[in-house]
């Protein structure tokens, strides 16, 4: 893997702006970055991320059936115990899976294996400029010459999408999210997108337009039953909002369904690692409240079980602290993971997302930080498989 | 031997978007909603009088809430095809044929209006609404209305009053009354927005 400066499209701007890409600036600050990409072998992208992605997420299947069984471990993940069986009967029932994107560190000096950093498989946002901005830009510079012939991309996404809705969609979708937040909205359009073009009739509903009726369905302003929702809004705030009380009963089914806050939950990674302490892709791990986090050293990562975009983690190398951020999610849990720096070029630090579809990785993306954590200042750069 | 232009099997073949693409994913602002409530002190009325009388409320308010339960009836009663499945429900000479109702009612059978409930505060933002006798048992005995203090919503909520049902309050679960609790979800994260940016909401 290697970052490689090309330039940018000079009309890259009205391709975003024509495409529906209208969170490419957020805030005034830059999201997407075009003026250089990162470049990968086929083989480093079949062997190092597509291979590890599809297994990681099928040992995490493997986690979800034992934990959802098991009342230590559901604990250990601080889901709410009212919430248990809503967990339970979600995955008893084979509620399929849309999608999710697994961090993994990966690349750089001495590249080995890609290191599992979290699971993002509940609410991952993006998709949108994965699966299709990312996918334009390729096609353009191809047809431009500023890439060779034969240059190529890891990213099915948006096939698979579709082939997923195809597959477990069902006749009608509904799709929620807060309508004000603009990342979360784009990427709620482009799945709404994805549905409609499988056959699905869809509407798109502010968190707050989502009503419960009487009998236990969760409905539209027009008292529309919603038969499934997909909602770009993490499981551990449904079950802590007034209408966590509602899902154990509700005939209405989720996209994300409920078992993925198994998942979506750092407490999976010393699961994960406990299981399988040998996997090249599992990085050590244990609950803060372990003591054998002891054997990881003064060379660490505390990360709140429940946080989003680098929030709250706490980066620690050889006793110093390396980075922190400061957000709102440092209450609860900790889990402690080994160090595992992400890779750094020119200055830049780069994390590898690997999309799952159905249960299949299919596409990776990067994002781009100033510092060893990536947060949500963090740039979405291009890839490109280069002919070998 | 593939050649130099044959298309990879890495990347989708297309990219077609259908809702994205062109006026862009517009985000579109909305009120805020109700609170979730789980329960609602509703006043129970006959008619305008009633409530005057209960001198819970003024005059003004008490005809302008009926006229709202009136204006709810022709299109909010529930409909039945027949009498004996209407009179099963809200008892016998409670329903009366559709046609006399709403247009869109012909051929059909609705129960009459037996009274109207508000909500016991305005804080409650419950609109004034029609109720219907509630008399399953009384499907075969014609009866003058009065005695049981039965109700029921449009959308079939029971309001259980206890003074026969001529005027009262009561204090009725909240999809009694409302045909769905809005706002239940997305508190959790608003929560959490101090630290949010303008971009990112349960997203990650």
């Amino acid at each position: 893997m290697r970052r490689i400066a090309l330039g940018e499209r000079p009309d890259w701007r009205a391709s975003a702006q024509t495409n529906g890409f209208t969170f490419h600036t957020l805030d005034g600050a830059p999201y997407w970055d075009e003026s250089h990409a990162y470049a990968f072998t086929l083989e480093e992208v079949e062997r190092d991320i597509e291979g590890p992605g599809t297994e990681l997420h099928a040992l995490c299947l493997d986690f979800v059936a034992d934990a959802v069984e098991d009342a230590r471990i559901l604990a250990s993940l601080a889901i709410p115990e009212a919430a248990w069986d809503v967990v339970r009967d979600s995955w008893r029932r084979g509620d399929p899976t849309l999608y999710g994107r697994l961090d993994l560190a990966y690349g750089g000096d001495g590249t080995g294996p890609a290191k599992l950093l979290e699971y993002n498989a509940d609410t991952p946002t993006a998709l949108y400029e994965a699966a299709v901005f990312q996918w334009l830009w390729l096609e353009d510079l191809l047809r431009l010459g500023r890439l060779p012939a034969g240059s190529d991309q890891f990213n099915a996404v948006h096939e698979r999408l579709i082939a997923r809705f195809r597959a477990v969609g069902g006749a009608s979708l509904a799709l929620t999210a807060y309508a004000d937040a603009p990342e979360d909205r784009g990427t709620v359009a482009y799945i709404e997108d994805c549905a409609r073009q499988a056959g699905l009739a869809t509407r798109f509903l502010d968190l707050g337009d989502i009503g419960l009726a009487a009998d236990g369905r969760f409905v539209d302003r027009a008292l529309t039953p919603i038969t499934t929702l997909f909602k770009l809004y993490p499981w551990e705030w449904a079950f802590a909002d007034a209408f966590g009380a509602a899902l154990s009963a509700t005939p209405t089914r989720f996209l994300e369904p409920p078992w993925k806050a198994v998942l979506s939950n750092k407490g999976l990674l010393p699961h994960l690692f406990a299981r399988e302490p040998g996997h090249p892709n599992l990085l050590p791990a244990y609950f803060e409240d372990d003591p054998q986090k002891a054997r990881l050293g003064t060379s660490f990562v505390k990360k709140p079980l429940f946080s989003r975009e680098g929030a709250n983690v706490l980066m620690v190398c050889d006793g110093a602290v390396l980075a922190q951020d400061h957000g709102p999610y440092g209450a609860g849990g900790h889990v402690r993971q080994a160090l595992a720096e992400l890779p750094c070029f020119d200055g830049r630090h780069a994390l590898v997302g690997a999309w799952i579809v159905g249960d299949d990785c299919v596409g990776l993306c990067l994002r781009e930080s100033d510092g060893p954590i990536t947060t949500n200042a963090a740039l979405f750069v291009p890839h490109v498989i280069l002919p070998g | 031997m593939s050649s130099p232009i044959e298309r990879s099997s890495k990347r989708s073949t297309t990219v077609a978007l259908v809702l994205v693409a062109g006026a862009g994913a517009t985000a579109f602002a909305l009120g805020r909603c109700d609170p979730s409530q789980r329960e609602e002190d509703v006043l129970v009325y006959r008619d305008p009088d009633a409530c005057i009388r209960g001198g819970l409320r003024t005059e003004n308010d008490c005809r302008s809430a009926y006229a709202t339960a009136l204006a709810a009836y022709p299109e909010g009663a529930p409909r039945y095809p027949s009498r004996v499945d209407c009179e099963g429900h809200h008892g016998a000479g409670h329903c009366v044929d559709g046609t006399a109702v709403a247009a869109s009612a012909a051929g059909s059978f609705v129960p009459i209006l037996a009274g109207y409930a508000v909500g016991r505060l305005a804080e409650q933002a419950l609109a004034p609404q029609p109720l219907y006798d509630h008399r399953p048992d009384q499907a075969g005995i014609a009866s003058s209305g009065a005695g049981g203090g039965g109700y029921c919503t449009s959308w079939g909520g029971r309001v259980v009053t206890g003074s026969g049902g001529a005027s009262s309050s009561a204090r009725v679960s909240s999809p009694a009354v409302r045909p769905a609790a809005f706002g239940g979800f997305g508190a959790t994260g608003r929560s959490f927005a101090a630290h949010g940016t303008a971009g990112h909401g349960g997203g990650g």
